[in-house]
């Protein structure tokens, strides 16, 4: 009986005591950490000192040798890095965004060769009229909705910078931007934009460093006009983006297209198309006019050099778990770049002719330098856990698939935020795959690089 | 026995202004009310500083500034959050305008579309205990009357609410609520996912005139996830600004200032 009766008065008692259990979780809240901020008129910039130390290991042996042996199997760089804004009247802005490194390793002649700047962005803006921009300058333009490929970033070719992670996302971020006349229009539902990036150099040839350390390198990201026109609209949740972009005597139509499908998942779609070459006519061409191969090479391995419609495409989704897990899968379809036959001809051309072998790379790094996947058909997934095991602790993983030879590379990686100051970064990958596959007739096997961020 | 301490819990929520209350509103009138409280009726900007407590210390704090539009079609706010505190994360942009969500960062210049699920991620989820305009998302039933303890350990007379998702704009699957009889202020928010997980519990305090009216200037977010992490979001310098629609968009976001 006196167990039922100290059964009902636990029934009995009010919901609110309950309820108020929950009080004992609040700490004793410091007033000074929750005062508010008064965002400055100043605070507009960000500007980090990071140092990122990297190790590597080759492979013993490649199924097509390389031209020049591998470099350092160690490196430290260490950047200053600045991103800011002013205004400089009522309607008219400066946008600044840089970064200057310091590498050593043992391919680089310290400190003579060891300086480098990066000027990613350095444009003027005007507002004449509310919400619509002219703006003047190097500016980083970017489209594309997907990660792992972006058919629609037409201006990402030569454009990369040194970089700890291999992330897309990363690499999409830290680039070169293009000097252009940009002007863009917004409205409610939609918004135009324009763009002209004119010819300032002829193509600096994909072999070879900058003249000096302060170069800005325009003769990568301005070596042709080109033109972009792009149409924004918000319809049906669908977020639609079509683009037509020419360069010279091409035009490649484009589109983007993202749709959230309940509470969890984003699907999306990126596609581009025109009429061009394969990408080892490209890259040929390129090796050419650049001086790099000589007017006589011929196309290894054996490909047409006429044009065909190529299209591009990424599709993908993305899913996120409550337990702040999110994973991206994309199919990625280029459908200039090698086929199965083509891998097969680069493979036994390779390894019966060791003097073709410079070209048959000199493919390959072009492909690396336009920012465009070797293959026909590969998968991308990412994974991102935020706040795994502790507050601020990010674990990511990447991988890229080739869907014909199974071959892949993958980097997982860890970021910690130790403070509102300091972050400290981990980054390991490696490739994967037999020696006559994609990633695994690379000479890179695997890669650690430990980084340091330090904010002021 | 039984029946006489069941009596005694019974009496004990009717509270006496309860009693003198011929015929209550109904529960849909007292989330509408307490909405009101919470959202001035016409576009605002707000600036909020949030200091999330691991373990009872504080460790990461974030300032955030808000602008906020009723959208006509939905009677939803949109919302175009800026981060403008601590540096790394300055400049980074979420928007928020019914299921076309965006993160922008500066420094990749790439806008992201994000999910609900996503919303529910990072501290500018937060924002969504402060703004949503909970009457026109969800069903209201009313499961009675309490004396609940706000924050600051005071007994408040509440409404208590269970509140189920009724569009699909509702981020938050059920939302338990408890609001103060007579003023129409929130006092305490229990967030439910999908699953029927609880996320959140948000304890508002700390009223103070903004911006026309009594809104409470800070609240307390105890994550029901994390055991560990609680969350203060004070708010400040709300003052009503002209927002213009075209502003809710993705391709607005790198262009959004704050001066």
């Amino acid at each position: 009986m006196r167990a039922a009766v100290a059964f009902c008065f636990l029934c009995a008692v009010p919901a609110a005591a309950q309820e108020n259990g929950d009080l004992d979780r609040i700490p004793t809240l410091q007033e000074e950490a929750s005062a508010p901020v008064a965002p400055a008129s100043n605070a507009h910039g960000k500007y980090y000192l990071e140092d990122a130390f990297a190790l590597s290991s080759s492979r013993g042996s490649l199924a097509v040798p390389l031209p020049l042996p591998s470099s350092s199997d160690w490196g430290n760089r260490t950047s200053l890095d600045a991103y800011d804004q002013w205004s400089l009247a009522q309607n008219l802005s400066f946008t600044f965004s840089d970064r200057f490194s310091l590498t050593e390793s043992e391919a680089i002649v310290f400190p003579r060769d060891a300086a480098h700047n990066d000027l990613r962005e350095a444009y003027f803006t005007w507002e004449p009229v509310a919400a619509t921009f002219l703006e003047l300058g190097r500016i980083n333009f970017k489209n594309g909705i997907a990660l792992g490929f972006n058919p629609t970033d037409f201006f990402k070719s030569r454009s990369a910078v040194v970089l700890a992670s291999a992330d897309p996302s990363a690499q999409r971020g830290d680039r070169l931007g293009t000097l252009m006349l940009r002007a863009q229009t917004i409205w409610d539902g939609g918004s135009a934009t324009f763009v002209y990036a004119p010819k300032l150099h002829t193509p600096r040839p994909l072999v070879g460093a900058a003249p000096n350390w302060i170069d800005p390198s325009f003769d990568q990201t301005n070596a042709s006009d080109r033109f972009l026109f792009a149409l924004n609209l918000e319809l049906g949740d669908y977020s639609p983006q079509a683009l037509v972009f020419h360069e010279s005597g091409r035009t490649k139509l484009g589109l983007n297209i993202s749709h959230p499908i309940g509470q969890s998942v984003i699907a999306y779609a990126e596609w581009a198309g025109g009429s061009e070459p394969k990408l080892i006519a490209n890259a040929i061409a390129y090796g050419k006019a650049t001086g790099t191969l000589p007017a006589f090479a011929s196309v290894l391995p054996p490909t047409s050099t006429s044009r065909a419609f190529q299209n591009d495409l990424a599709i993908g989704a993305s899913w996120t778990s409550e337990a702040k897990v999110t994973l991206n899968l994309e199919y990625h379809f280029h459908q200039a770049g090698f086929s199965g036959a083509d891998w097969r001809g680069w493979f036994d051309i390779g390894a019966a002719d060791p003097l073709a072998a410079s070209e048959l790379w000199y493919v390959r790094g072009y492909a690396s330098a336009m920012q465009q996947p070797m293959s026909r058909h590969q998968i991308f997934w990412r994974a991102a856990w935020e706040d795994a095991f502790v507050e601020d602790l990010e674990l990511s993983g990447i991988s890229f698939v080739n869907l014909t030879d199974g071959s892949g590379m993958a980097q997982f990686s860890a970021d910690y935020n130790l403070s509102n100051s300091w972050s400290l970064g981990v980054y390991v990958g490696g490739t994967f795959g037999g020696k006559r596959t994609e990633w695994g007739s690379l000479p890179g096997a695997s890669s650690a690089i430990f980084q340091v961020v330090r904010y002021f | 026995m039984k029946k006489l301490l069941v009596g005694f819990a019974l009496a004990a929520l009717l509270t006496p202004a309860a009693l003198a209350q011929s015929k209550p509103p109904t529960a849909q009138d007292i989330v509408a009310a307490a909405d009101t409280t919470r959202n001035p009726g016409q576009p605002f900007r707000i600036t909020s500083t949030l200091v999330e407590y691991v373990g009872g210390k504080p460790r990461d704090r974030v300032a955030l500034v808000v602008f906020a539009k009723e959208n006509k079609q939905t009677h939803q706010f949109s919302n175009l959050v800026r981060y403008v505190d601590p540096p790394r994360d300055l400049g980074k942009m979420v928007l928020m305008n019914g299921s076309n969500m965006w993160f922008y960062d500066p420094s990749s210049k790439v806008s992201v579309r994000i999910s609900p699920q996503q919303r529910l991620m990072g501290q500018a989820s937060d924002g969504d205990v402060v703004t949503a305009n909970l009457a026109k998302d969800y069903a209201a039933k009313l499961l009675g009357e309490e004396t609940l303890q706000d924050a600051d350990r005071k007994d408040r007379a509440c409404w208590h609410l269970d509140l189920t998702a009724a569009s699909p704009e509702a981020i938050y699957s059920r939302i338990e609520y408890w609001i103060e009889k007579g003023t129409n202020r929130p006092v305490k928010g229990k967030f439910y996912s999908d699953s029927g997980r609880l996320l959140k519990i948000a304890y508002y305090h700390k009223y103070a005139e903004q911006l026309g009216g009594m809104r409470a200037s800070e609240t307390i977010i105890i994550d029901s996830v994390d055991q560990n992490l609680v969350t203060t979001m004070t708010t400040s310098d709300m003052r009503a600004q002209d927002i213009p629609d075209a502003w809710f968009q993705r391709e607005y976001l790198p262009r959004l200032k704050v001066d």
